[in-house]
């Protein structure tokens, strides 16, 4: 008993002493590494407490990341992931060299069933620009384990060796076409990395 | 507070929480159900809980034809109980099946893909029932309840914390966010006591591996199919591509706390000599009805991204000489998305493997053009591309292959 009192007192004392920062992110440029995009509305970036944030990615939510997350990748080198895995045993995927945009889709739906999203699936993929440059852009579908239904769409393109990805999730029910024109917008003003 | 921090700390109280061992109860009776008052009906409230959670789970597998064959398997082996069975299939890739004190039965298709025949469902199964029949899961109750008191002073106390950070949060969404993940802390706690049920004593595994086995052959299955299941187990786990699961011993499920080991597997087969020889193996009804999942649940394989074990696991089904157009398009699936030297080469090769079969995907086609493409096979790639847009000629990524033609014919 003194074991579990010891353990459960320490677990307290870690969420009470926790710094966790919610910075705002503007209207206006937003970088992640050397890309950039324009956001039209204030979002919060709240990559800080999503689990498996990795350095090259950052994550905003306008109510919640429960009902809207936005990802933002820099560029991707090779062996860089979208979301770090939990161990070693647990991999998740890495952008590979040479990716065709086929295997751009199954990195990102892929990354998505590593984040414990269930029924992950792609649809209707299509050409798009990203910067200027080519890329793929697809519809998402997947849903929670409790069985919530998300919609999501992508956008991924490989330029200059790095892969760049903005990756928008919402409940299928309102919040996803709520945010749809804002996403829009984001993805547009997209711009790579020099 | 980074989650990974939550989850450490939850890890942590999960270990102590699960760690009493169980007492001995007498065995079940066809029907039972507890008095509200006994102590066994808090253990029937928690399992009701979980079986009310799964009816709305994302990985609830609502087939009926499957859910119905897998309830009549467990009939067969639990006939006694078979009433007070509600079985659910659940699409989780790992070998898995567990049935709880109140008749909620789970099945994973993780175990469903492993299995090679109907026989080897029926020894799982039989295992599972021989827990359920014999009070396994009642047994551990006593000691569960002093486990559980102390989760729920553990539980209290992240409750409180969550809420107190919450409310010294910079904004509305973090306040959610670290209430969601204290949410998430409580529940590793409460998933720890659920897992508690199904962490039996090495004897009581014994027992359901022997018990279990006599079930099946009573219901007229081959005795063989229970050692041969185990082994299957034990070659996966040596097949894995990380080190720490291979110096693992293969577990029978995700909560089992006792590995499988050569000697349980000897135990069986000394047992399975004691049975007359033959008994039924179910083969072709039961690959009929895995074979509409074999794909979806391959897929859900390879994102555990283990490729040594989705390639075992391939080999096996491989065996029977069936669904050969879907097993090697998956295999050049393991094998492309592994990436290692000499990869491409097989990965082609087990597409065109698949091309040659009746039931291969049409991806199969296109896939196996983009190996042959970066092998630096052009007119071969071409080929089957082409036979891709042959086969699939509505894709909706029909516009992609195109483009790699082009590209082709660009480049000479």
């Amino acid at each position: 008993m003194r074991a579990i009192l010891k353990t459960g007192a320490v677990a307290c004392l870690m969420v009470l002493t926790a710094c966790i920062s919610i910075p705002s992110a503007p209207p206006g440029p937003f970088k992640v590494g050397g890309a950039q995009v324009t956001l039209g509305r204030e979002w919060s970036d709240v990559s800080a407490i999503m689990p498996g944030k990795v350095k090259q990615v950052r994550v905003l939510s306008i109510d919640g990341p429960l009902l809207n997350r936005l990802y933002l990748s820099g560029g991707l080198a090779p062996g860089e992931p979208l979301i770090k895995a939990p161990a070693k045993d647990k991999p998740t995927p890495k952008v590979r060299t040479g990716m065709t945009s086929a295997e751009r889709i199954e990195f990102v739906t892929d990354s998505i069933a590593a984040m414990d999203f269930q029924r992950v699936e792609a649809a209707k993929p299509r050409a798009a620009r990203y910067g200027g440059q080519p890329a793929v852009r697809f519809d998402i579908t997947a849903q929670t384990s409790e069985g919530l239904d998300l919609a999501g769409t992508a956008m991924a393109a490989e330029i200059a060796g790095k892969t760049y990805v903005i990756l928008y999730l919402a409940p299928a029910e309102h919040y996803f076409a709520a945010n749809l024109a804002e996403v829009e917008q984001v993805m547009a003003s997209a711009q790579p990395g020099a | 507070m980074p989650r990974a921090h939550l989850r450490a700390a939850g890890a942590a109280i999960l270990a102590v929480v699960v760690a009493a061992s169980p007492a001995t109860a007498a065995p079940r009776q066809a029907g039972l159900r507890p008095a509200p008052s006994s102590p066994e009906a808090g253990l029937w409230d928690l399992s009701d809980k979980a079986e009310q959670h799964v009816r709305h789970s994302a990985e609830l597998n609502s087939d009926p034809a499957l859910n119905a064959y897998v309830r009549e398997v467990a009939c067969k082996v639990a006939a006694e109980y078979c009433e007070g069975l509600r079985v659910y299939v659940l699409d989780r890739p790992f070998f898995n099946a567990s049935m709880a004190p109140n008749g909620y039965t789970e099945v994973w298709s993780g175990l469903l893909l492993r299995c090679e025949d109907e026989a080897e469902l029926a020894f799982v199964l039989g295992h599972e029932t021989t827990h359920f029949a014999e009070s396994h899961g009642i047994e551990a109750h006593e000691a569960m309840k002093a486990r559980a008191n102390a989760a729920l002073v553990v539980s209290v106390g992240i409750a409180i914390a969550g809420a107190a950070a919450a409310a010294g949060a910079a904004t509305p969404q973090s306040a959610q966010s670290i209430m969601n993940a204290t949410g998430d802390l409580v529940d590793v706690v409460y998933l720890a006591q659920v897992a508690a049920f199904f962490r039996f004593s090495r004897e009581q595994e014994a027992e359901a591996d022997q018990l279990g086995l006599r079930r099946a052959v009573n219901a007229g299955y081959r005795a063989t199919a229970a050692a041969d299941s185990w082994r299957g187990l034990m070659t996966e786990t040596a097949a894995s591509d990380f080190e720490k699961i291979r110096k693992q011993d293969a577990r029978l499920g995700i909560f089992d706390s006792h590995p499988l080991t050569a000697t349980r597997v000897s135990a069986l087969e000394a047992q399975a000599k004691t049975f007359k020889p033959g008994g039924e193996a179910g083969a072709a009804r039961y690959r009929a009805a895995i074979r509409p999942f074999l794909g979806r649940w391959l897929k859900d394989d390879l994102r555990r991204r283990d490729f040594g074990e989705t390639l075992q696991v391939i080999d096996r089904l491989a065996r029977s000489g069936e669904d050969l157009g879907v097993l090697n398009f998956y295999r050049g699936e393991s094998y492309r998305l592994r990436g290692k030297p000499g990869d491409v080469a097989l990965a082609r090769d087990a597409y065109a493997a698949a091309t040659g079969q009746p039931d291969a995907p049409p991806a199969a086609w296109r896939e196996l053009g983009e190996m042959r493409r970066r092998g630096g096979d052009a007119a071969n790639a071409r080929a089957a591309l082409e036979a891709y847009l042959r086969v699939a000629p509505e894709a909706d990524d029909a516009w992609m292959v195109r483009e790699t033609l082009e590209a082709l014919a660009k480049a000479g």
